[in-house]
């Protein structure tokens, strides 16, 4: 009887104890618990994960160099994937046919199918030789075909390189600038909203000022205008730093704004009284109190400026201001679709906006959840 | 039972004093915004002038590789220019010259690429710019707001699906590509005549009339469709996201049950109530929707502002880049402005201070 006792008294500890340890969730768990209920948020979570992985292990994507020029095979349409064959055959493992080049009828050189040979497409290949992030040398690729055939998914451009290799490499840039912009323009914003609210008075009063004139400046024709303002002759190191200042230079205002009105009315709570009174200093206020209970917010406008960045970004690069070639990037790519005729003929050159576009619906939806998930304590 | 206290009802006791605030606020706000200009003028100026060269160095080139001339000669020829237009003074003395013209006389400086004071370029531009901006936030606020309250009252519907993936292609689509999209289709397949003008030939020098009316908006449609596209999409979502929030408001409850048709509950109660945010929300439409001109008719290369200011970028031709800098901030200080004062109309409850 006592041992029976003394069996089912043990396990009511352990439930009791883990209970207690369910009641101190941590505030990212929290946010976890919600955001995982919005299926929109997941989906643009899963979108902006594949790109970043797509862009990160590009060259294991890429079945070709997409820096290596190949003038012979310029101007590809995309391959067309084939599970049947001319004859009607089905084959279980999809195929691509060879495509050559022939005259039309208006002896305009045309790629076409050309049906005589037929490459099946294989997991895994070895293959052109790079280096994984730049350090541990591999032939290893995603896909790609045997023998002389040839797979260009996206198709190639003007000088032969393979369109879908290069857009998963433009990724790097594309998405990295966006980042390092919006990393600055948060670390800027956050901070003076913060200062500024928690000191207000004069130097409150100039901040808010100097916001209202950064505000003041038309964003697109500016950022033109200092994106036109970087000369040619820089490294792409500096163009890269130089482009992500720029984008930074009037995206912070917005979060300094939000953060401020936030800490205004937090300075006053009995929290912040409660930690003057035990003698806390400034910065430990700022940093420990303050800045944390503003990072929903901060959280949501950095999922919302990205997108922002990354189609001004684009717009820049088509037009050729800004990033230039060799830094490749979406908008870089798409500059050939500038001439109509390049465009008329190769409609699949403009294949990029595809990876922009879902980059930018991506962080949208990312940001959506985000903005109900980042204050969890609320009921809806 | 308590007599409800007297609230002095000072905005709407007189109409003249509300008038009168009303004209005070808006002086005030003008008059704010004259320094801000001036800073805004002096940063544009400043980075126009940073890159390495003028327009004078890209002219000593043409002269050596298009005419042949000797390089020492090509100099020369480059100094007097430069020499002509103050291109050699310090470039504070520049600005005060740049900006003494624009106030006494009206003249934003001298265009080196077309040859002709910037205040004509903008006085023949501006107008055009105005137009197609002004048609993109039409257009978006009407189709916005209709689309919102059909799809608010039909949530989860085929038409309210359609419209939401509608919204988001709208956000997310670069406008340049909607505009290459357009042009692809406009001279190739549909092979429409004149694609970058305003008018068809025949009306160019027309006077204004009806026909010449609508042949410009048969000739602007695509610039007009692009920079609104992304404002219907952002005012439907809004409109949708307020008029879901009022309907559950209880003064709609009320409206129901004293047994008013759902329309008018709907039309005269929800809608009004819901639209202050889309009102509170033109002061940034605005510039969205120059944003989207800019882009649009550089790539369609309608001869609006965008162009040009585009090419002037390029060509350094500074006097261009800076007029016109000047001239979208002045755009959106006085869009913040119009949208403050119909806010401020609209909700009493605003204050003026």
């Amino acid at each position: 009887m006592n041992r029976e006792q003394s069996k089912t008294l043990e396990p009511i500890k352990i439930e009791v104890a883990e209970l207690k340890a369910e009641e101190h969730e941590s505030y990212f768990n929290l946010v976890w618990r919600r955001f995982r209920k919005s299926k929109i948020a997941i989906v643009g979570g899963l979108m902006v994960l594949t790109l970043i992985v797509l862009a990160l292990f590009s060259d294991f994507f890429a079945p070709y160099d997409p820096v290596k020029l190949d003038m012979r095979n310029g101007y590809i349409p995309p391959h067309r994937v084939h599970f049947m064959d001319a004859e009607g055959k089905f084959y279980l493992r999809p195929f691509v046919y060879r495509w050559t080049q022939v005259l039309d009828a208006n002896f305009f050189a045309t790629w076409v199918e050309d049906t005589s040979a037929r490459y099946p497409i294989r997991l895994f290949v070895q293959g052109w030789e790079y280096k994984v992030l730049g350090r541990f040398p591999s032939r290893l690729h995603l896909y790609g075909v045997e023998g002389d055939g040839q797979i260009y998914l996206l198709g190639t451009d003007k000088f032969g390189r393979d369109i879908f290799a290069r857009c998963a490499r433009a990724g790097r840039i594309s998405l990295s600038m966006s980042l390092f912009g919006t990393f600055i323009s948060v670390a800027v914003g956050s901070v003076l909203g913060v200062v500024s609210g928690y000191f207000g008075g004069q130097f409150d009063n100039l901040m808010q000022r100097f916001v209202e004139f950064m505000q003041s400046f038309p964003q697109l024709p500016l950022w033109m205008a200092l994106a036109a303002v970087i000369p040619p002759t820089w490294d792409q190191m500096a163009v890269f730093i130089a482009m992500s200042a720029i984008f930074a230079l009037l995206s912070w205002t917005l979060l300094t704004r939000e953060v401020r009105g936030k800490v205004l009315a937090l300075r006053e709570t009995d929290f912040i009284l409660a930690a003057r009174e035990m003698g806390a200093s400034d910065a430990r206020i700022i940093f420990h109190h303050l800045y944390p209970n503003t990072l929903s917010h901060t959280i949501v406008v950095l999922t919302l400026t990205i997108p922002s960045i990354i189609l001004a970004e684009s717009f820049l690069s088509f037009l050729g201001i800004g990033i230039q070639e060799p830094l490749v990037s979406w908008g870089v790519m798409m500059r050939e679709a500038q001439t109509i005729q390049t465009l008329g003929f190769n409609p699949w050159i403009v294949s990029p906006v595809f990876f922009i576009f879902l980059a930018v619906l991506g962080f949208n939806f990312l940001g959506d959840g985000l903005r109900d998930a980042a204050d969890p304590y609320t009921i809806v | 039972m308590v007599s409800s206290p007297v609230i002095p009802r000072r905005r709407h006791a007189k109409g003249g004093f509300v008038g009168g605030m009303m004209i005070n606020y808006i002086l005030r706000r003008i008059l704010i915004s004259i320094p801000l200009l001036i800073g805004i003028s002096i940063v544009s100026f400043a980075i126009i002038q940073l890159p390495p060269g003028d327009f004078a160095s890209s002219y000593q080139s043409y002269l050596m590789n298009q005419a042949n001339l000797p390089a020492a000669e090509a100099q020369k020829a480059a100094n007097e220019y430069r020499r002509a237009y103050g291109l050699d003074r310090p470039v504070y003395e520049q600005y005060f010259r740049w900006i003494k013209g624009i106030v006494t006389e009206g003249k934003f400086g001298y265009s080196f690429a077309y040859k002709q004071d910037v205040g004509e370029l903008i006085a023949e531009r501006l107008p055009r710019t105005l137009f197609l901006a002004a048609s993109a936030h039409l257009i978006s606020t009407l189709f916005g707001i209709v689309i919102g309250i059909y799809s608010a009252t039909h949530k989860y519907s085929l038409g309210d699906n359609l419209a939401t993936v509608f919204a988001f292609i709208g956000t997310a689509a670069p406008r340049f590509f909607l505009a290459i999209i357009l042009v692809y289709f406009l001279v190739i397949r549909w092979k429409v005549p004149y694609v970058n003008r305003f008018t068809s030939p025949i009306y160019s020098f027309a006077p204004m009339s009806w026909d010449k009316f609508v042949d410009i908006l048969r000739h602007t449609w695509p610039v007009i469709a692009i920079a609104g596209f992304g404002g219907i999409a952002r005012n439907m979502r809004v409109m949708r996201g307020n008029l879901l929030d009022v309907l559950n408001a209880q003064y709609v409850t009320t409206a129901r049950s004293k047994g008013l048709r759902e329309t008018k509950v709907i039309n005269k109660h929800a809608v009004p109530n819901a639209l202050h945010p889309i009102i509170m929300y033109q002061g940034t439409v605005l510039p969205y929707m120059l944003q989207g001109e800019l882009e649009a008719a550089i790539v369609l290369n309608m001869p609006s502002l965008a162009p040009m200011f585009y090419n002037s970028l390029v060509s350094q031709d500074i006097y261009v880049s800076g007029g016109f800098l000047l001239v979208y901030s002045v755009l959106l200080i006085a869009g913040n402005l119009i949208a403050d004062i119909v806010l401020a109309l609209v909700d009493p409850r605003i204050k003026l201070n």
